[in-house]
């Protein structure tokens, strides 16, 4: 976290930060807000900007290639134009970057549990996954050693497909035990406030509680 | 198929933000009430299997391939409500963490890959299966690729029109109609093929493992 600042005021500074340059039409102005938000991102700011620059150079560098050519063809192109789209993308990048390299975005999502939760168990998950499909892309280059045919890309892609279908019911099922299992799901809404450990007597703690079970959909057994 | 941040004119992405909001709510809201306590972690590992789904590449004709976007399996295996908020996420994520997509451009993408791809996919499953099963799994995983493209296309074809200079000069994205519809659509055509063919693979699978809501 940024100076004692909430992650959750971080997080709202940044959005309206993208809302304020998205309003903004002037190359020189986003070159200079670029400049601050360069100088301000500290030690980091070069790693920031190779990252940045490399997220968005394919896509804006077919675009800018495009419009170039296009317009030339059609007699109205505009170096303003191309400076003022490539510089608000590559603020927008940065700006983001610089967000995700100070902010822990599970922090940030504090301002709603359920959310936070979501997103902790998710991004988890989706780390295994790459590492799966890492795995099994190297896999199938080392067992064919010329281009394989479609067929066999087809069946490579719904074998990966449904691994991930089957790791993730699976997951889904674990992780729901498991919070069972640490009293996750029991309903403390008629309990009064936590009086010791992480977060405790404040509003939002840690614990992720589900509201109060409905009678018609109450717990079922397993 | 996501737009890239910037390419959006606010006329655009704040409006789409106010509906994205309110189909946001109308899903979580189903959400909670038609799942028991196991709807978080289902929701963060349906969230991660949509982000692993974008990552397995689909083969097309002729040696190339490309991204599936597994919404069609989603919504047919999981319904519309849970593949819209965990494709959403995934848009979230990506935008945040890996800077594909973009926070401005998160509402159109979700909207246009998250809820009108799952609902193109569910309504044409529903409305061919009588027919063949497998027919109308496939049509249903082409058309959730090719409807979002159209919807993709036509957001950013609106572009030059709705935010623009007085001599005419764009502000945000650059091309109209004429070239974004066939650059776009064009493509899906091909990708959705290729999701046709992975969604029945997956889906025989899942049938195999009793996992199908639709």
């Amino acid at each position: 976290m940024v100076l004692g600042v909430k992650a959750t005021h971080w997080l709202f500074a940044y959005l309206a930060a993208v809302v304020a340059v998205t309003l903004l039409h002037e190359p020189w102005l986003l070159a200079a807000l670029l400049a601050v938000a360069f100088i301000a991102s500290g030690l980091s700011r070069l790693k920031i900007l190779r990252r940045a620059v490399l997220a968005i150079l394919t896509f804006n560098l077919t675009l800018s290639l495009g419009y170039a050519m296009v317009a030339a063809w059609q007699g109205n192109f505009s170096a303003h134009y191309l400076l003022l789209v490539n510089l608000r993308v590559l603020l927008l990048a940065y700006l983001g970057f610089w967000f995700v390299s100070r902010v822990n975005l599970i922090e940030a999502c504090r301002f709603s549990p359920t959310l936070s939760f979501v997103v902790t168990l998710a991004a988890g998950q989706i780390e295994a996954f790459s590492r799966a499909l890492r795995d099994f892309r190297l896999a199938f280059v080392s067992r064919n050693a010329a281009a394989p045919p479609l067929s066999a890309r087809a069946r490579h892609a719904a074998a990966q497909a449904g691994h991930l279908l089957d790791k993730s019911v699976c997951m889904a099922a674990e992780t729901a035990l498991a919070m069972r299992s640490r009293g996750c799901f029991d309903d403390y809404s008629n309990l009064p406030p936590p009086v010791c450990g992480r977060g405790a007597g404040r509003e939002g703690s840690p614990v992720w509680r589900p509201r109060r079970p409905d009678t018609a959909t109450a717990y079922k057994k397993p | 198929m996501h737009i890239p941040d910037g390419f959006l004119s606010p006329q655009t992405y704040l409006p789409a933000y106010a509906a994205a909001g309110l189909a946001w709510a109308w899903a979580a809201r189903g959400l909670r009430r038609t799942l028991d306590e196991e709807t978080v972690p289902r929701l963060a590992a349906m969230t991660a299997l949509a982000y692993g789904l974008g990552l397995v590449m689909v083969p097309i004709p002729g040696g190339t391939s490309g991204h599936a976007l597994g919404v069609a399996m989603l919504a047919l295996l999981f319904g519309v409500r849970l593949a819209f908020l965990a494709y959403s996420l995934v848009l979230a994520l990506q935008s945040l963490l890996f800077g594909a997509g973009g926070i401005t451009a998160l509402a159109v993408n979700a909207l246009a890959m998250g809820l009108c791809g799952s609902l193109a996919a569910l309504l044409t499953y529903r409305l061919l299966r009588r027919m063949n099963e497998t027919a109308a799994v496939a049509i249903a995983a082409w058309c959730s690729v090719l409807l979002p493209g159209l919807l993709v296309a036509l957001a950013l074809g609106a572009q030059p029109s709705i935010a623009h200079r007085e001599d005419g000069t764009p502000l945000f994205f650059p091309f109209g109609f004429a070239i974004t519809l066939p650059a776009v659509v064009i493509p899906h055509l091909f990708i959705g093929a290729g999701e046709a063919v992975l969604t029945v693979l997956v889906w025989r699978f899942a049938r195999a493992r009793k996992w199908c809501s639709a």
